[in-house]
């Protein structure tokens, strides 16, 4: 909200500076986020009166000017056709400078001197006060010579303030005002007081009644004024309003809008004439209902939507907008001024619900304060009588479904103390009656304090301990560290896990990055997860800022190729490996919402084209990864189960599936070449990507026996058909080589030449050891030929 | 008795002369083949001694010996220093650049975020603070009602908020766990929520996703001091020292009063008006934070009469921003590794 401090000042005092008086309000809770003074460029500016004023001799496009300055008089060249002898109007002097930051200077037009300038409203630098085109004329009374920023009151500054959605009261002068006055130390209220209006059945106006057929409206008064003369507004009205960041649109509209930042009260204003009838009934929207509003938009309502109908038809969107049907316009001659209150909730919801933030509906979400409805009327009527407007001051209309009681709330000593570590409750109460609440009641122990209905925001004792605190400053509040610790804080097993993996995986050279949890759908079909896959079933954003940003990620791989692509696309060519933990969100199983399950997934990318000196050592393939995935694992005690397994974006020949004790909890891959393909990604590049929560039971960490006595080694070479995998002829090994073998380990695999189709020869070198003896080599040599002939009798081919 | 004590003082100079000159592990064999091999000279004198009348050959036999030991002793001690010379010379030609570049893999690196956000637990867990998680798919009544935010309140609107198909939300922060981990665990009670949260924002400022860290501790009789030190201790850890902080009236409607916490600008302590990092306020905003309402208490079934407590919620990605000097926060996410290495390419 933008507030000129010049007015806000008129209702309250204070004693100090615009920065001061901001820091002040920041640190108490309305955050003022800037001071702008509008008019600082200007220099040297002061009020002309146009003397005489003739056609140039030699262009009729252009008028000579002869200027009177309060003494000097000079002679000034223009093309604006709005100017008569006599209007005053804004002067700059060659020197001085207007608000664009042009120095001003003589020049000649066709042979005619044309010494400064005249201004428009845009060159003082505020366009916005402009009520027609060409020169701005002031209005009568300022004498030529006199300085403008003054006699414009234009040496002002506006505070941008924001006010938090629970502060309605602050939305207006008078409710600021009484924030100063309550957090400035020194700073004077004036003109709190609102006049009540006259109620009854105004005189000059025949009107048939005012209905209230939904509870969303509980109280709603409407004045008149039979005869109006639609204008621009005054200079100085126009000028608050730019101020305030509010367009001036003519005397009517600009008054409710005036009057509106004064109290807080948003008004509206019908042509009288336009009405469709002299009755106004307000009530709820029916479901799709059409109503145009005065900004020319079509709207479709929904039940909830309050609407002020005339003889059955819409004339404005209640606290929102008014309609285009019953809207102020040049012809106006008679009007009604709607005042009234109107549900937070609903006006909230209906303006978030058709994207409709205006300054009616900003207030009416936060709560007007219902003592201030009528008044505004009365303080309306005062503004227009002066402005001349309007001659008589009418009796309003006023229809009521309830009525407001004051709140008490008390104050006790004990949870005051609690809080703040403070507790005089004497000094609490000054510093609450200077926010307007009224004590009613004192004991040593407790207050209770009767709150003024503009603050809506307070219902609890710890709202008041608030308003003590944040007045008394809550740098009185000392700091201590918390007491009372029960016991350890533990960090648990997840971010445990999480951070032995992820120093694991940093370690052996891959970079962490993190990427967003939604994704470009299209990423389904890129990887070709089928619909039989869950992975395909993601959930969808009803609102993403884009598409590519709108499928809930159900495998992190997306955002690691996106990322890889996103780096190749710049330009990287050394190899790189990344990888990411976070969540996947997945469909819930067995009355499940969802599942969203920690994951951590890697890529790696051999490098392209770039000449390094150690080229073959650092080129990965499907085992390089397999041991990173047995690091990362093992970080955790964990040894995974590594079988052939499929994914529909893995290398058919390439993939493994883990498993930890049976259960499967990832996969490890060489990413399909024909996905590569279409990601543009120069290939091979390898994945994994594992379930943290399988790694979570940290397995304790096993030790061993310690060997003092050395292993007896004997090799072994043996036939195996092809689709037998290696780890399942080591299991065997391991079965039939009995309790002494110690170790084993595959030194070769050949198949080819020599070798039967179909099959391929693995050698083992074998460790036999007992921990308590040295073995004797014909002991080891027994033991290794029934191992033998074990195998055979298993059907393999023995070398 | 007098040749061969001849011969031998013979042998003797003639052999450590020769010593002297040996100068590689070659010559050194040589040496010992021509005076201890089967045909050394040594070795015959030893041989002759039967030529010698029976009364002198002890004391032939042992001067024999003595000699054969003193050769073994030299040939011994110039054996390591041959042996030493050459290892010298092998290892001066055996050269290698260690500037070179290394072979094999390097450290990988960390992301900012991930490294702050696990700083700032382990700050809170030594203050006793437990670390709790929740879903970061949740449903209306967590993310706002029981924060004491009813449908199309205002305060919505500070929250502009991503739906899903499913008709669930994608919390907007973490303080819907607050009132989980009530539910589960009562008071009183210490944790801290780090996680993903997600707005419908993106700018220079504003990623759609970043990160929180909410806290609470509820306890009998917990002050805003409590949470003044708590936080203050917090922020003297993260940043190195000690900071100046500030606490202004705020509004959140799950806390009540409500406060937001700046801290003094590290970069410039406030004394340079156009610092940057704090454009010259000379304050930072940190977090927020502020006293459990009651009703939020009261959704997490604790009677807000005997206990109450204090909340906060902070952004990790801009304390990690501050700490590491970053001004963009969209490219966080972008798992840019010239921007991760810290060097480019
Ligand atoms: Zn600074």
């Amino acid at each position: 909200m933008r507030i000129s401090w010049k007015w806000l000042n008129e209702f309250c005092k204070i004693p100090l500076s615009p920065e001061e008086a901001a820091e002040r309000l920041t640190v108490t809770g309305c955050e003022v986020e800037s001071i702008e003074r509008p008019c600082s460029t200007l220099k040297g500016l002061i009020v002309g009166k146009v003397e005489k004023l003739q056609v140039h001799p030699e262009r009729s496009d252009l008028f000579v000017a002869e200027v009177e300055l309060g003494g000097p008089r000079v002679q000034c060249v223009t093309a604006a056709q709005n100017l008569r002898e006599g209007d005053t109007v804004p002067y700059g002097a060659p020197g001085s400078v207007i608000a664009d930051g042009t120095v001003l200077g003589k020049r000649t037009f066709d042979s005619v001197v044309s010494v400064g300038m005249m201004l428009s409203a845009e060159e003082i630098g505020l366009p916005g006060i402009a009520d027609e085109f060409g020169i701005l004329r002031l209005p009568a009374g300022l004498t030529a010579g006199e300085d403008l920023i003054k006699a414009l009151n234009l040496d002002d500054c506006i505070l941008e303030i924001s006010i938090t959605p629970n502060r309605g009261d602050l939305l207006s002068l008078i409710g600021l005002a009484r924030e100063c006055y309550g957090v400035i130390e020194g700073s004077t209220l004036e003109k709190q007081e609102l006049k009540p209006p006259r109620i009854g059945d105004p005189g000059s106006v025949s009107w048939d009644g005012l209905t209230l057929a939904d509870p969303g409206c509980p109280l709603y008064g409407l004045s008149f004024a039979p005869s109006v003369q639609i204008r621009p507004s005054p200079m100085g009205t126009r000028i608050r309003l730019a101020f305030s960041g509010i367009r001036s649109i003519n005397n009517i509209v600009d008054a409710t809008n005036y009057i509106m930042l004064v109290t807080g009260q948003p008004l509206h204003a019908f042509d009288l004439d336009r009405l469709p009838a002299r009755e106004i009934t307000v009530r709820g929207a029916r479901e799709g209902e059409r109503f145009r509003t005065l900004d020319g938009q079509d709207h479709t309502l929904a039940e909830g939507d309050l609407l002020i109908t005339s003889g059955g038809i819409p004339v404005a969107l209640a606290g929102v907008m008014g309609g285009e049907n019953s809207e102020i316009t040049a012809e106006t001659k008679s009007v009604a001024f709607e005042s009234a209150f109107f549900e937070p909730l609903r006006v909230s919801r209906t303006a978030r619900r058709l994207g409709m933030g205006t300054e009616a509906s900003y207030r009416f979400s936060r709560g007007v304060d219902p003592s201030r409805v009528l008044p505004t009327l009365s303080c309306l009527f005062e503004y227009l009588l002066k402005d001349g407007a309007h001659q008589v001051e009418e009796n309003v209309r006023v229809v009521s479904s309830r009525s407001w009681e004051k709140r008490r709330i008390p104050l006790t000593r004990r949870k005051m103390h609690r809080v703040l570590l403070w507790d005089d409750l004497e000094q609490a109460s000054k510093i609450l009656q200077k926010l307007d609440l009224k004590e009613i009641s004192a004991t040593g122990e407790k207050r209770v304090f009767e709150i003024p209905t503009s603050r809506a925001d307070l219902s609890i004792e710890e709202d008041l301990i608030e308003e003590v605190g944040r007045l008394r400053g809550y740098e009185s509040v000392p700091s201590r560290i918390p007491p009372l610790l029960h016991g350890t804080g533990r960090v648990g097993d997840e971010v445990e896990a999480h951070r032995r993996i992820r120093v694991a995986a940093m370690s052996r050279g891959f970079l962490e990055i993190v990427t967003y949890s939604f994704i470009n759908p299209k990423w389904v079909e890129w990887l070709r997860i089928p619909e039989t896959d869950p992975r395909s079933r993601g959930f969808r954003l009803t609102n993403p800022i884009s598409q590519d940003q709108s499928l809930m990620r159900t495998t992190l791989l997306p955002g690691l190729l996106q990322a890889l692509q996103t780096n190749l696309r710049s330009g990287w060519k050394d190899p790189i490996r990344l990888f990411e933990v976070g969540r996947v969100f997945l469909p819930g199983e067995e009355g499940e919402d969802h599942r969203e399950s920690l994951r951590m997934a890697g890529v790696s990318w051999n490098g392209k084209e770039r000449r390094i000196l150690h080229e073959p050592y650092l080129k990965d393939d499907v085992l390089s990864l397999k041991a990173d995935v047995l690091a990362l694992c093992g970080s955790r005690g964990q040894i995974p189960d590594f079988s052939a397994g499929s994914e529909p974006f893995g290398h058919a020949g390439q993939t493994a599936e883990l498993r930890l004790e049976g259960k499967p909890c990832g996969y490890l891959t060489s990413i399909k070449p024909g996905i590569l393909r279409e990601l543009e990604i120069p290939g091979p590049v390898f994945a994994f990507e594992l379930d943290i929560e399988s790694l979570l039971p940290e397995k304790g960490f096993r030790f061993g026996q310690v060997v003092r006595y050395p292993a007896v080694y004997r090799d072994i070479s043996l036939i195996a058909p092809l689709s037998r995998p290696a780890a399942s002829v080591e299991e065997d090994l391991r079965k039939l080589g009995g309790s002494l073998l110690r170790e084993l380990v595959l030194f070769d695999v050949y198949q080819g030449a020599g070798i039967p189709e179909g099959t391929r020869s693995l050698a083992f070198s074998l460790a036999y050891g007992d921990p308590g003896r040295t073995l004797r080599d014909e002991e080891v040599d027994a033991i290794h030929e029934q191992l033998r002939r074990n195998l055979s009798e298993k059907g393999y081919i023995l070398r | 008795m007098e040749t061969i004590n001849a011969k031998i003082a013979n042998i003797r100079e003639n052999m450590m002369q020769e010593l002297d000159s040996a100068g590689s592990s070659e010559s050194l064999q040589a040496l010992r083949v021509r005076y201890l091999g089967k045909r050394g000279e040594l070795t015959q004198m030893l041989r002759s001694l039967g030529n010698l009348p029976p009364e002198k050959r002890p004391a032939a036999g042992q001067a024999l010996n003595e000699l054969r030991q003193e050769i073994e002793a030299a040939l011994e001690a110039r054996s390591l220093l041959i042996a030493r010379a050459e290892d010298e010379a092998r290892e001066a030609t055996d050269f290698v650049d260690v500037t070179l570049p290394p072979r094999g893999r390097g450290w990988g690196g960390f992301h900012p975020v991930v490294q702050t956000m696990n700083e700032i637990i382990d700050i809170f867990v030594g203050m006793g603070f437990s670390v709790a998680y929740g879903p970061e798919i949740e449903d209306d009544f967590h993310n706002f009602e029981a924060l004491n935010i009813p449908p199309h309140h205002p305060a919505r609107d500070m929250q502009d908020t991503f739906y899903l198909d499913n008709g669930r939300l994608l919390r907007t922060h973490t303080s819907p766990v607050e009132v989980r981990a009530m539910l589960r665990w009562g008071a009183p009670l210490r944790i801290i929520v780090p996680g993903k949260v997600y707005r419908r924002d993106s700018d220079q400022t504003h990623s759609p996703m970043f990160h929180q860290l909410e806290g609470l501790l509820i306890d009998e009789d917990v002050s805003l001091a409590d949470l003044k030190g708590c936080l203050n201790t917090f922020v003297g850890a993260i940043f190195g020292r000690p900071l100046d902080s500030r606490f202004r009236a705020s509004y959140f409607p799950f806390t009540e009063p409500s406060l937001e916490m700046d801290v003094e600008c590290f970069a410039c302590s406030g004394r340079n008006p156009s610092c940057r990092i704090c454009k010259g306020t000379g304050w930072l905003e940190i977090l927020g934070c502020g006293m459990t309402h009651p009703n939020v208490l009261r959704y997490g079934g604790i009677d807000p009469d005997r206990y109450n407590g204090f909340a906060w919620g902070m952004g990790p990605d801009r304390v990690a921003m501050l700490k590491y000097g970053l001004t963009d926060l969209r490219v966080l996410f972008e798992g840019h590794g010239s921007f991760l290495t810290g060097g480019g390419y």
